[in-house]
């Protein structure tokens, strides 16, 4: 039997949080889905919040009240656990999810019933989707060494693990998220061996690039993290690409090379770098899997990738389903519990509750998400992903790393009459493996010179979002 | 993350913190790829860190691919190094 709740939230990041926590004092029961084993999602990761101020609706006050409700039973919070699913049942929204974690893990029953306890069905009024965003990679020669990671790897090891990715990294991509990455490795003891920033942000001024990074992460930062580089002497190479990384079974050095504005390469210019490690991203790709699913309306976010459509009260196309965070547009973690606050009034109203946000603070935060959301269409303008660093990929290079195509099998796909991202994983296999695309489908597009939003959405519907057993499915089946 | 737990890798005996991912210790012990591919033999490790990208397989306690950077270690876990699918030939 699936269990009933008024208000299902998938994520525990900034959005996920900030909408639980305002669901629940609104009187809502709320289920909140999360993968992670602690709330916070990518930016926070489960950090002790005690020692920041904290008062009214910032996050370290969010978080404490999420405890307190946690504690209380009166938010029913499922960490380490996926959402693979999302489809309507009569007039409410059923979710379907899996227990990661206790994948391969002792003690659990052999035999065909081994993954029946994994799986659970949640019956919703409401459901918010703040599902976050993964780093957008992009395939150049040497990408699948190991020791090659995207700036969020880098992150997830150092700031949840305790764990450095080398001892000598080079961060590479575009972004203020590769200073962040910098400094987060600077502080625990790596040696950055250059930040290499494939656009030229400072052609206007450091304090420009401080009023618009300000909407990524917490105001003062950029500044934090622009002193760390200073202090360790740490080159900042603008207008640089990686065009190639290093070694045979893993990554000993990177060759980096000049590019003009479009991120061509200009020859002459190329030099190698040694280190042991190399985080590279390109911005971020909002996750999406369940509300295309459900048909969701999307539209290009200000960065040029896909996003949920969402109005003023956050409620995307869909009747029911609401959306919070990155997965309206990449903006950053402010952005994103503001818009989850909003959110999770909305959600109160739709269950016919009253919501614990007065009129006067939600119109407050509703001009907090204009802010935030007008930062980061100035960042996105600052940082674009430019067609030039197609030119160094080779007809070798892999594109699809699950599925292990080359360049030539993409563009093949293209010779035989593909004009959009899903033709040509139906013709070369990239991305039909296990990650279906989340890391090569923004390649896909570059390599072929797809630019019709139809590509993007066609190479984002995900019928399950992550790989379920067959055995899961037809417990769940029996049971459901 | 607090004590010192065991487990092991293809038999050998290694030691996390209590809380870390499988990625996470395996890094710490200086182990950076886990998996080899199933057409061109190459190895892999973690890449994307988050649970996204589907690199970091590994079989635990006899369950191939379970994500390394998501899954905790727990003590007395036995893991092995993935070929290919992970279920063999």
């Amino acid at each position: 039997m699936a269990r009933d709740c008024d208000v299902a939230v998938i994520g525990a990041g900034a959005a996920g949080v900030a909408a639980s926590v305002v669901a629940a004092r609104s009187g809502c029961r709320v289920t909140l889905i999360d993968v992670g084993d602690r709330p916070g999602g990518q930016y926070y990761r489960g950090a002790d919040l005690s020692s920041l101020p904290s008062a009214g609706l910032d996050y370290a006050a969010l978080a404490s009240d999420l405890d307190r409700l946690v504690a209380a039973n009166a938010v029913d919070y499922r960490p380490r656990t996926t959402a693979y699913a999302l489809e309507r049942a009569g007039q409410r929204l059923r979710v379907r999810t899996r227990g990661e974690a206790r994948q391969g893990r002792l003690g659990r029953p052999a035999g065909p019933d081994r993954h029946r306890a994994d799986v659970d069905v949640i019956d919703a009024g409401t459901v918010v989707l703040a599902t976050g965003a993964f780093d957008r990679p992009l395939p150049f020669p040497g990408w699948t060494l190991p020791g090659v990671m995207t700036g969020g790897g880098a992150q997830s090891l150092v700031k949840g693990q305790h764990v450095l990715p080398g001892r000598r990294v080079v961060v590479a991509g575009t972004g203020p998220f590769l200073l962040a990455v910098a400094a987060t490795l600077l502080e625990h003891g790596a040696e950055v061996a250059a930040v290499v920033e494939a656009n030229d942000p400072v052609v206007g001024s450091v304090r420009q690039l401080r009023g618009l990074t300000s909407g990524l992460g917490k105001a003062g930062d950029l500044g934090r993290f622009i002193a760390a580089l200073a202090r360790h002497r740490v080159p900042y190479l603008r207008r640089h690409r990686v065009v190639e990384a290093l070694g045979d079974d893993r990554v000993t050095g990177v060759r980096l090379a000049r590019v003009d504005a479009d991120w061509h390469p200009i020859p002459g210019t190329e030099r190698v770098i040694e280190c042991d490690a190399v985080s590279v991203g390109f911005g971020f790709v909002a996750q999406l899997d369940l509300a295309a699913q459900l048909g969701a309306r999307t539209i290009r976010g200000a960065d040029g990738g896909l996003a949920v459509e969402v109005d003023d009260d956050q409620a995307t196309s869909v009747p029911g389903l609401l959306a919070a965070g990155e997965t309206t547009g990449i903006g950053g973690v402010e952005a994103a519990r503001v818009e989850g606050l909003v959110a999770g009034a909305t959600a109160a109203v739709m269950s016919d509750r009253a919501s614990a946000l007065t009129p006067a603070a939600l119109e407050r935060v509703r001009r907090e998400v204009a802010r935030w959301r007008r930062f980061a269409a100035g960042l996105h303008a600052t940082f674009p992903v430019r067609d030039g660093w197609v030119d160094s990929v080779r007809e070798d290079t892999l594109v699809c790393r699950c599925e292990e195509v080359p360049v030539s099998r993409v563009r093949e796909s293209v010779a035989l009459g593909a004009r959009d991202a899903r033709t040509v994983k139906l013709l070369s296999r990239a991305g039909m493996g296990w990650c279906q695309g989340r890391m090569c489908a923004a390649a896909v597009d570059g390599i072929c010179g797809f630019d019709d939003i139809a590509s993007l959405r066609g190479a984002s519907y995900r019928p399950v979002a992550v790989p379920v057993p067959l055995g899961a499915l037809a417990s769940e089946q029996v049971e459901g | 993350m607090s004590g010192e737990i065991g487990f092991s890798l293809d038999g050998a005996r290694m030691t996390a913190i209590e809380g870390q991912s499988i990625a996470g210790a395996l890094i710490a012990a200086g182990v950076i790829s886990w998996r080899r591919t199933r057409f061109d033999d190459r190895p892999r490790g973690i890449f994307c860190g988050i649970g996204a990208c589907f690199d970091c397989l590994i079989t635990v306690n006899g369950e191939p691919n379970v994500r390394a950077c998501l899954a905790q270690v727990r003590d007395g876990d036995r893991v092995e190094r993935q070929e290919g699918t992970g279920y063999g030939a």
